[in-house]
C-alpha cells in the first residue's frame, strides 16, 4: 500500500522550502564558531548543503551513503589534512587517518571513554548529525509538513546565544522571522494542495501568485514595521548573570594541526611573510594535549613586543613550590605529564608545556651545552612576569639547549561565570605592566576597540568579542605577502585599517592591543600549537609531531579571580582551553599574584638564541613565533563534546522513529483506548475516531464524498470489509434515527479490524 | 449524466417485479427504468431530452402495461390546443347538455411527446396539470386520476421549430434525463427480441394500481433525518452561490429532491434517506433547475457538469456530536 503523500513529485516551490529550511539550519551553524570557538564553519555548511541536496533529489539510499561518507572523509580531509585531496600524500593520508581513526575511538565509544575521542571523530559525528538534521527537516517539510516547532526553537536558540554569550543575533532574528514567514505559509499552501490533491482536484502543487504576493506584500510590511518601529528599553533588570550559570555552554577547544616557522625570541619587530617549514621540531608524549607554552611578552612597541623578565631561581622545578601560577587556585585543574624529546640539532633552554606547569622530572633529563651533549645540572629559573621557565649553567655564556625532558602540569578549565565579574578590581602589578600602550598608537584603534566591545557587560564578553572579531570580518589569514609597517607606521593599527591581512602575530598582537585600549590586561605569548598526532599509545596517550610550523603567538587576559586565561583569536586555530559552568572547588596550594609579585629575585638575561633551525626564518620574515598554515589548519571537532554529540544521535533517530510511527503508536493508544472504555453509547464517538485516525493514516474523506463511498475506498485500500460494516451501522443510527440498534460488542470486532489493518 | 458504476440496488419486491418486467421490453436502461419508477413514487413527472427512436414511448408504455393503468401519449404539434390536452365540453343535442370529453391527460400514464414543438399556451396547460394534480376546464376543476404521471420528451434544443419550455416550468418536472443509444450488444438484443413479435404485446400486469398507490403512502413514511435535509438544502443552496449559475434551484428542487431521496431508499428496501442518494440523485433532479450565466455558456460549461461540481464539493454532513 502506497501513501499518496510519496506519490508527490517535488515541484519548484518544494524545493523553495526546502532551501528556506537550510537557511534555517545555517542559523544554527552561524554562531557556533562564536561561542565555542569552532573554526571555519563553512565546511560544516557546505556538508549540510551537501545533505540537503541529496536528500532532496531523493537519491536511492545504497548511493546516498557512500556519498554522504566520502563527503565526511573529503569534509575531515579538509579540517585536518594537508594537501591536495586528490594526491596520495593528501586525500590517500586523510582516508587512512580516518579509518585507523574510526576504528580507535569506536573502541573508545565501547568502553564509554567520551572526553578522549579525537577530533576528526568528533567532527565526523558532527557530520552525521549535520546529514540526520537534514533529513529531519525533509521530514518535517514534506511528511508532516509543518515547520513551526524548528522554527521556534531556532529562535529560541539564536535568543537564549544573543543573551547570554557574545553572539549579537539582531539581524538573525530578522532572518529567521523572515525566513520562517515564508516557510510557514508556503508548507501551508503546500498541505493545502496537497489535500486537494488527494480528492483530486488538483493535479500538483504551484506556486500560486495570490500567495506569492500577499505573503511577500506582507512579510516587508511586517518587517519593515518591526525593524523601523520604536522599541522600548529593556523594562526588567538583566536576568543574564542569574541564568548564566545554567545557560552558557560549555566550549572545549580543539586542536588542529597548525604550521608554523618557528620559535624565536626577537619579536621586535613584527611583520613580512615567511617561508613555511614543516621540519619537526620536538615530539610530545601526552593524554591531555594543548598549547606549548613558551614565554610571554608584556611590553608593545607599537612594532612588536619586548618584555622585562623577571628570573627567580627555582630549585629544581618544582617539586613543592611553584614559583609562578598561572590561575588562582579556584581554577579547576588536571593532572597530566607529558614527555618531549627534542629532534635531532634543535632544542632550547626554556621549557615547553600545555597549562600550568607542576614539576620538572630532572630523571632522564638530557641537554645540550654548546652543542655537546652534557650531564650538568642547570638551574632553573622562572620568569614571574611572563611565566617562563628557563635554564643556565653556572657559565653565563653557555648555549644550553634542554633535548629531552618530562614536565608535570595542570590542564586548567575555566568556569564561565568566575569570568564574568561586573567590575574586576586588578591589583597594581597587573595594571602597570600589562595595560601599556605606545603613546603614538592611532587613535582609531582605541576607537575600534570601544566599538568593537560596545555591546559586552563584562570582561569575558569583551575579549570574545574582541576575538570574534576577527572572524567575523574580512580578515584574511595569509603566510605570504604581509607587508612590513613603515617607519613611523603601528604594527597594529597597519593590520587593522590597512593590510586585514596576516597571521598569528597580526591577531595576537592585535587582539592584546585592542583589549589594553580598553583597560583590559593582557599579554602575548609565544609557544606552539598542540601538533600533530601520530602515533596511539598505552593509556590514552598520544604522540605529537610538532615542527616549526606549530609555533604561534596567541593572547592571555588576565581576571582578577582566576589569572592568565589564553585567548585564540587567529582564524582558522583553536586553543585547546576548556570553559565550563562547573564552580567546584579544586584546592590547589597556589600563591596569589600579588606575591608573586613581591617576591624580588634577580634578573635572569635571556638566552639570546632559543633555537637553531628557525634563525633563517626569523632573518627573513622577522618573523618571531610567525604564524604559518596552508589553509588546512582548521579545527572544528570539538565544539561539543562528544557525549551530547551521542545523545543528541540517539535522540534524533529516536525522535524520527516516533515520528515515523506515530501512526502506529495513535492507532495502537486508541484501539486499547476502545477496548478499555468501548460502548455501545461510544459507538458514534468510535466512528469518528476510526474517520480522524484514517484522516491521519493518509486516506481522508474527500470533499463531496459519501460515508458509503468512503468506506468503500477504504476498504479496497485495506483490503477488509470492516469500514463498510461499522459505515452500514453508523448509517443506520445516524441517518436512520435508529440510536437504539447498538451493538458495541459486534461494532468492537470490526473498529479493531479497520484500524488493525492500517499498517502502512 | 454518468452512469452509475455498480449494480442497482433495488431490493423492494413489488418495484423489483416492474422493473424486471419492463426489462423484457426495453433492453439495458434498468437506471433510466429505476429513475421513471422514482418519479412515479414520488409523485413526480420526468422530463427526457432525446432524438426520437431511443424506446421513450416503449418503456412508458411498458411501465403503464405492468401496472395495468391507463396509457394516453399525447404527440405536441405546433397546432395543438390546450383543450387538445385537457378535454373538451361539447353540447349533447339528445341531452341538451354540455358534456365534458376527456383529454389525453384524464388518463394515470401519460407520454407527452415533442413537448416543446407546441405552443406555450399549451404547454403551459400540461405543466399545470403536472403541478396542480388537476386541470380547470369552463370553469370547472377536475380531479386528476390517480396515480398520474407525465413522461415529456423534448428534442434537444438546437433543432429548428422548437418552443423552449420556460425555466418556470421546467421546474415542474422531478427528473430529466436523457435515454440515450443502447450499446451495439443492447441494440442486437433489441433486434433479436422484436424479431417475430414485439414483446410488449406480452406484457403482463405485475402489480395493480391499488398496489401502487400504496407504495407511494409507504415512500412518505420513508425517514428523512436531519443531517440528511442539512445536505439537500447545502446541495440546493450552493446552485445559488456557484459563479456560472445566472439563477440557483428554487427550494421546490429542495423538497423534490428528498421526495425522490425518500422513494429511491424506499425501493432499496430502506426506511430512511441515506447522503448517497441524495448524492446519486442530485444531477438529475438539479441540472434543469439552474440557470447559466451567459459567461459560462460561451466557456462551454454545461448544467451536468456545474451540478457534478457542486456535488463534489459540498460535504456529505456526519452527526454534529462529533469530538475535537
Amino acid at each position: 500500500m502506497k501513501r499518496s503523500a510519496e506519490k508527490t513529485k517535488h515541484t519548484f516551490v518544494h524545493f523553495l522550502v526546502y532551501a528556506l529550511g537550510f537557511l534555517l539550519v545555517w542559523e544554527w551553524l552561524r554562531p557556533i564558531p562564536v561561542v565555542t570557538n569552532t573554526g571555519d564553519i563553512e565546511v560544516f555548511v557546505l556538508f549540510a548543503l551537501f545533505s540537503f541536496l541529496m536528500i532532496f533529489m531523493k537519491i536511492p539510499l545504497y548511493v546516498m551513503i557512500p556519498l554522504l561518507f566520502a563527503g565526511s572523509i573529503y569534509a575531515i580531509h579538509l579540517v585536518f589534512g594537508e594537501g591536495s585531496f586528490l594526491t596520495r600524500e593528501g586525500g590517500g593520508a586523510s582516508i587512512r587517518l580516518f579509518f585507523e581513526d574510526v576504528a580507535y575511538n569506536f573502541s573508545l565509544i565501547a568502553s564509554w571513554n567520551l572526553e578522549v575521542l579525537t577530533d576528526p571523530f568528533r567532527t565526523l559525528l558532527v557530520l552525521l548529525l549535520l546529514s540526520l538534521v537534514a533529513y529531519l527537516i525533509y521530514f518535517w517539510i514534506f511528511h508532516i509538513k509543518r515547520i513551526f516547532f524548528f522554527l521556534f526553537a531556532t529562535v529560541v536558540y539564536v535568543a537564549v546565544l544573543d543573551t547570554f554569550t557574545a553572539v549579537d543575533a539582531s539581524m538573525a532574528i530578522v532572518r529567521i522571522v523572515v525566513i520562517g514567514f515564508f516557510l510557514v505559509s508556503l508548507l501551508h499552501m503546500l498541505s493545502v494542495q496537497a489535500k486537494e490533491r488527494k480528492i483530486g482536484r488538483r493535479s500538483a502543487s504551484f506556486m500560486s501568485t495570490a500567495w506569492l504576493y500577499s505573503l511577500v506584500f506582507m512579510i516587508l510590511a511586517a518587517t519593515t514595521v518591526g525593524y523601523a518601529a520604536p522599541k522600548m528599553e529593556p523594562q526588567w533588570s538583566d536576568p543574564v548573570p542569574a541564568f548564566e550559570r545554567w545557560v552558557t555552554g560549555e566550549g572545549t577547544g580543539s586542536g588542529g594541526g597548525i604550521r608554523r616557522v618557528g620559535y624565536g625570541d626577537n619579536d621586535e619587530r613584527l611583520g613580512g611573510g615567511f617561508v613555511q617549514d614543516e621540519n619537526p621540531v620536538f615530539y610530545a608524549e601526552t593524554d591531555q594535549p594543548g598549547y606549548w607554552r613558551g614565554e610571554s611578552k608584556h611590553e608593545y612597541t607599537g612594532h612588536g613586543w619586548v618584555s622585562e623578565p623577571d628570573y627567580r631561581e627555582s630549585e629544581t622545578v618544582y617539586g613543592e613550590a611553584v614559583n609562578y601560577r598561572m590561575y588562582t587556585g579556584d581554577v579547576e585543574t588536571t593532572a597530566h605529564t607529558a614527555s618531549l624529546e627534542m629532534v635531532e640539532g634543535a632544542g632550547f633552554p626554556n621549557l615547553f608545556y600545555p597549562g600550568q606547569i607542576t614539576a620538572l622530572n630532572t630523571d632522564g633529563m638530557t641537554l645540550t651545552v654548546n652543542g655537546d651533549a652534557s650531564d650538568v645540572t642547570p638551574q632553573f629559573y622562572t620568569d614571574v612576569v611572563g611565566g617562563e621557565v628557563t635554564s643556565r649553567t653556572a657559565a653565563e655564556d653557555d648555549d644550553i639547549r634542554l633535548t629531552s625532558y618530562s614536565v608535570d602540569y595542570g590542564y586548567p578549565s575555566f568556569d564561565i561565570s568566575s569570568l564574568e565579574l561586573e567590575e574586576p578590581q586588578d591589583p597594581d602589578f597587573i595594571t602597570g605592566r600589562f595595560l601599556q600602550l605606545p603613546d603614538e598608537l592611532p587613535e582609531r584603534v582605541v576607537e575600534l576597540a570601544e566599538e568593537i566591545t560596545e555591546d559586552a557587560d563584562n570582561r569575558y564578553e569583551m575579549a570574545v568579542a574582541v576575538e570574534q572579531y576577527f572572524r567575523q570580518n574580512d580578515f584574511e589569514y595569509a603566510t605570504s605577502g604581509i607587508p612590513v609597517p613603515e617607519e613611523g607606521q603601528d604594527y597594529v593599527d597597519q593590520f587593522l585599517f590597512e593590510s586585514r591581512i596576516g597571521y598569528c602575530d597580526n591577531y595576537s598582537t592585535s587582539m592584546a592591543v585592542l583589549l589594553r585600549a580598553v583597560d583590559v590586561p593582557t599579554r602575548w605569548v609565544k609557544g606552539f600549537t598542540d601538533g600533530e598526532p601520530v602515533e596511539t599509545l598505552d593509556d590514552d596517550r598520544q604522540r605529537y609531531e610538532v615542527t616549526n610550523g606549530n609555533a604561534h603567538s596567541w593572547v592571555e587576559v588576565y581576571f582578577p579571580e582566576t589569572g592568565w586565561v589564553p585567548f585564540e583569536p587567529t582564524q582558522g586555530f583553536n586553543n585547546n582551553v576548556d570553559f565550563t559552568q562547573e564552580t567546584e572547588d579544586v584546592d590547589v596550594n597556589s600563591e596569589d599574584d600579588q606575591d608573586q609579585a613581591d617576591i624580588d629575585r634577580p634578573d635572569m638575561p635571556l638566552e639570546e638564541d632559543m633555537m637553531a633551525p628557525d634563525d633563517s626564518d626569523i632573518d627573513e620574515g622577522g618573523a618571531g613565533a610567525g604564524g604559518g598554515g596552508t589553509g588546512t589548519g582548521l579545527s572544528a571537532g570539538d565544539w561539543l563534546s562528544p557525549k551530547p554529540i551521542l545523545i543528541s544521535i540517539v535522540a534524533l533517530v529516536l525522535v524520527m522513529i516516533m515520528y515515523e510511527k506515530k501512526h502506529r503508536i495513535l492507532n495502537r493508544y486508541f484501539l486499547f483506548h476502545y477496548k478499555l472504555f468501548g460502548n455501545d453509547a461510544r459507538f458514534t464517538n468510535a466512528y469518528h475516531r476510526a474517520l480522524w485516525l484514517l484522516d491521519n493514516e493518509g486516506i481522508p474523506r474527500a470533499e463531496g464524498e459519501t460515508l458509503r463511498e468512503y468506506a468503500r475506498r477504504v476498504d479496497h485500500i485495506t483490503g477488509t470489509m470492516a469500514m463498510g460494516r461499522l459505515t452500514e451501522r453508523y448509517e443506520r443510527m445516524t441517518y436512520g434515527g435508529r440510536e437504539e440498534e447498538r451493538n458495541w460488542r459486534e461494532d468492537k470486532a470490526s473498529w479493531e479490524e479497520l484500524v488493525n489493518s492500517l499498517k502502512f | 449524466m454518468e452512469k452509475r458504476t455498480e449494480e442497482s440496488a433495488v431490493t423492494q419486491p413489488f418495484v423489483d417485479k416492474i422493473i424486471n418486467n419492463v426489462e423484457k421490453v426495453v433492453v439495458g436502461k434498468r437506471e433510466e427504468i429505476e429513475l421513471s419508477l422514482i418519479a412515479m413514487l414520488s409523485g413526480g413527472h420526468v422530463l427526457l431530452e432525446d432524438v426520437p427512436g431511443v424506446g421513450k414511448t416503449m418503456m412508458v408504455r411498458a411501465i403503464a402495461k405492468s401496472l395495468g393503468a391507463d396509457f394516453k401519449r399525447i404527440q405536441f404539434t405546433p397546432d395543438l390546443l390546450p383543450s387538445d390536452v385537457t378535454g373538451v365540453s361539447v353540447y349533447n343535442q339528445q341531452t341538451m347538455d354540455f358534456v365534458f370529453r376527456k383529454g389525453p391527460i384524464m388518463s394515470n400514464v401519460v407520454l407527452a411527446d415533442e413537448i416543446n414543438r407546441t405552443s406555450p399556451k399549451t404547454q403551459a396547460a400540461l405543466l399545470e396539470a403536472l403541478e396542480e394534480g388537476s386541470v380547470t376546464t369552463d370553469g370547472e376543476t377536475r380531479e386528476l386520476n390517480k396515480p398520474f404521471f407525465v413522461m415529456a420528451t423534448q428534442n434537444p434544443i438546437e433543432y429548428g421549430g422548437t418552443y423552449p419550455l420556460p425555466e418556470a416550468q421546467l421546474d415542474r418536472f422531478l427528473f430529466k434525463f436523457k435515454i440515450g443509444y443502447p450499446t451495439r450488444h443492447e441494440e442486437l438484443e433489441v433486434l433479436n427480441r422484436v424479431e417475430k413479435r414485439h414483446p410488449i404485446e406480452d406484457l403482463e400486469e405485475v402489480l395493480t394500481l391499488e398496489e401502487l398507490l400504496g407504495m407511494q403512502k409507504d415512500v412518505l413514511d420513508v425517514y428523512v433525518d436531519e443531517t440528511v435535509k442539512t445536505y439537500i438544502i447545502s446541495l440546493v443552496n450552493n446552485t445559488r452561490k456557484h459563479h456560472a449559475v445566472y439563477l440557483g434551484a428554487s427550494p421546490r428542487a429542495s423538497i423534490a429532491l428528498m421526495k425522490a431521496g425518500q422513494a429511491y431508499a424506499y425501493m432499496q428496501g430502506r426506511d430512511y434517506v441515506v447522503p448517497d442518494d441524495i448524492k446519486y440523485l442530485a444531477p438529475y433532479a438539479l441540472s434543469h433547475r439552474v440557470l447559466l450565466s451567459s459567461d459560462a455558456k460561451l466557456s462551454n460549461l454545461t448544467n451536468d457538469r456545474v451540478v457534478k461540481d457542486i456535488v463534489a464539493q459540498v460535504t456529505v454532513p456526519v452527526k454534529k456530536e462529533a469530538f475535537k
